[in-house]
């Protein structure tokens, strides 16, 4: 624990791991004010299908569903953000020639590779709570409260409707749920960390397995259809599950226990990698 | 030639003061109309509009203006699903008597309305009215840009008129075309959307003298408020 305790002291002296949480700051506060000030055309383009059949009235664009909105840009921005830390956990302590002097200490790898990867989680459940406050918070400030009205393009194209006392319990759901999703890309990047040694690989290495999962993923081609049950990625979105109605527990316990899978997995990897790792400088 | 001309012309004047007559009787009746207020529960049965019911409070005002409160999201159908004794007015359609009928164990006559301006958005109506009580039992819209919808209406009697206490309402309409990422989309593919949705009314207030301020319209940044 003191070793954990230690890990979270050194990855949060840096001044490079608040870039990630300025930089959500900085998106949120953009689009929301941006979606404030362009709440007319926004309404006008999410509903004019809607409207040919349907009169709507009371507040669509409400603080719930500009959070849901933003929560859509994990599958890009907040990935890279994981990677800014987890991608550099490990290797930093190479490049920065520490790694023998930490190994000389008496705590054991394996303690230490956990109390790294355990920091990794750690800020990266921060970083996925740090987006949520602020996207509620200011969500709800400026656009005010309301039922949540959602759009699914799968298994069909539907429109699933969140009673305005159910979103607060159903977004914390969906919260942890993206918490769970980026784990697997904290752990993916912890696992480069341990095999570079330097920060930039594992960065770069990680994104480029995001972004091609989910491109691929999302091919409208069968050949690519039939590969993306094998894509991790496929499942990162399973946060979303929790705002459908009604709520497809299969299936997000599913998505939950491949995710899990993935993280655990990489995370042995990293372990039996880091433990064998012939240490030279 | 001329003669059968003449004749056939009469006949389709006559046919059309006959229709217009049923509508007049209509007209006549709820005369005394001057607004009213109802609680409105909306249920839904469309697979791809997964909603709870949705409750609003609905105001009109004679001959055409209607408002629906509601502090919570509310979808309100936009043909059908709303009473407006004074809609199908002389001046905008054709009318003619398809058939007379019994419907529900009553004398009822079946009209087609067309309407005059061929730039609205419907292409007409056909409307099933029983004659003992004049009020309109059924109203199906013709089909236009693909939909169709049929409404059933049953009425009770709230302070001397017959005012609708349940509207079933069968829908059947094209999926949307895809649009732009943040576009809701309604249906998928090439596949029509078909469902049902009941609309109960309750809680009638009638002639209360709503003022026409509750009419105006408000339109705030976040919400959609369109009294019509």
């Amino acid at each position: 624990m003191k070793l954990f305790w230690f890990e979270i002291y050194k990855t949060f002296s840096r001044w490079r791991t608040y870039i990630s949480f300025g930089f959500i700051a900085l998106i949120v506060i953009l689009t929301e004010v941006v979606m404030k000030l362009s709440a007319n055309e926004i309404l006008y383009r999410m509903l004019r299908s809607l409207e040919k059949d349907f009169l709507i009235f009371g507040n669509v664009l409400n603080g719930w569903f500009v959070t849901a909105f933003i929560m859509n840009s994990l599958h890009f921005h907040i990935p890279f953000l994981i990677t800014l830390v987890a991608g550099d956990i490990v290797s930093s302590e190479a490049t920065s020639g520490t790694v023998r002097f930490l190994l000389m200490r008496p705590p054991s790898r394996s303690r230490i590779i956990m109390a790294k990867y355990l920091t990794t989680l750690f800020y990266t459940t921060g970083l996925v709570i740090f987006l949520g406050l602020i996207c509620v918070s200011l969500g709800l400030i400026l656009f005010g409260n309301g039922d949540l009205i959602m759009n699914y393009q799968v298994p069909t194209i539907r429109i699933a409707f969140v009673p305005e006392a159910d979103v607060p319990i159903r977004m914390l759901l969906a919260f942890a749920a993206a918490v769970w999703s980026m784990t697997v890309v904290a752990s993916l990047a912890f696992l480069f960390s341990t095999l570079a040694e330097n920060s930039i690989g594992p960065i770069i290495g990680t994104m480029a397995i995001v972004i091609v999962f989910f491109v691929v993923g999302n091919f409208p081609f069968d050949f690519f259809r039939t590969l993306s049950p094998y894509l991790f990625t496929t499942y990162m979105i399973f946060w979303q599950r929790f705002l459908d109605n009604p709520i497809p527990w299969q299936e997000i316990a599913k998505s939950a226990a491949v995710l899990g899978f993935h993280s655990v997995g990489l995370f042995l990897i990293a372990f039996a990698v880091f433990n064998r790792k012939d240490i030279k400088s | 030639m001329a003669g059968i001309l003449f004749l056939l012309s009469a006949k389709l004047i006559q046919a059309q003061e006959d229709a217009f007559r049923y509508l007049d009787l209509i007209e006549k009746k709820y005369s005394g109309l001057k607004d009213y207020m109802a609680d409105v529960n909306v249920h839904f049965d469309i697979e791809a509009l997964k909603a709870p019911d949705m409750q609003a409070k609905l105001y009109f005002k004679s001959p055409d203006k209607m408002k629906v409160d509601s502090k919570r999201i509310f979808f309100f159908p936009k043909e059908g699903g709303f009473f407006n004794p004074f809609q199908f007015q002389k001046k905008n359609f054709e009318a003619r008597v398809v058939e007379h009928l019994i419907y529900d164990g009553r004398k009822a006559v079946k009209l087609k309305l067309t309407p005059i301006n061929i730039d609205t958005f419907n292409k007409g109506s056909v409307l099933t009215i029983d004659v003992d009580r004049n009020v309109i039992r059924e109203i199906k819209i013709l089909p236009s840009e693909g939909r169709e919808i049929t409404a059933v209406i049953a009425y009770g009697f709230f302070d001397g008129f017959d005012l609708p206490v349940h509207i079933k309402l069968q829908l059947d309409i094209p999926p949307s075309e895809p649009g732009g990422a943040k576009e809701f989309q309604f249906g998928q593919g090439g596949k029509r959307i078909s469902g049902k949705v009941e609309i109960t009314y309750s809680n009638y207030k009638v002639n209360s003298g709503l003022s026409d301020e509750i009419f105006a319209e408000k339109e705030f940044p976040g919400s959609r408020t369109r009294p019509r």
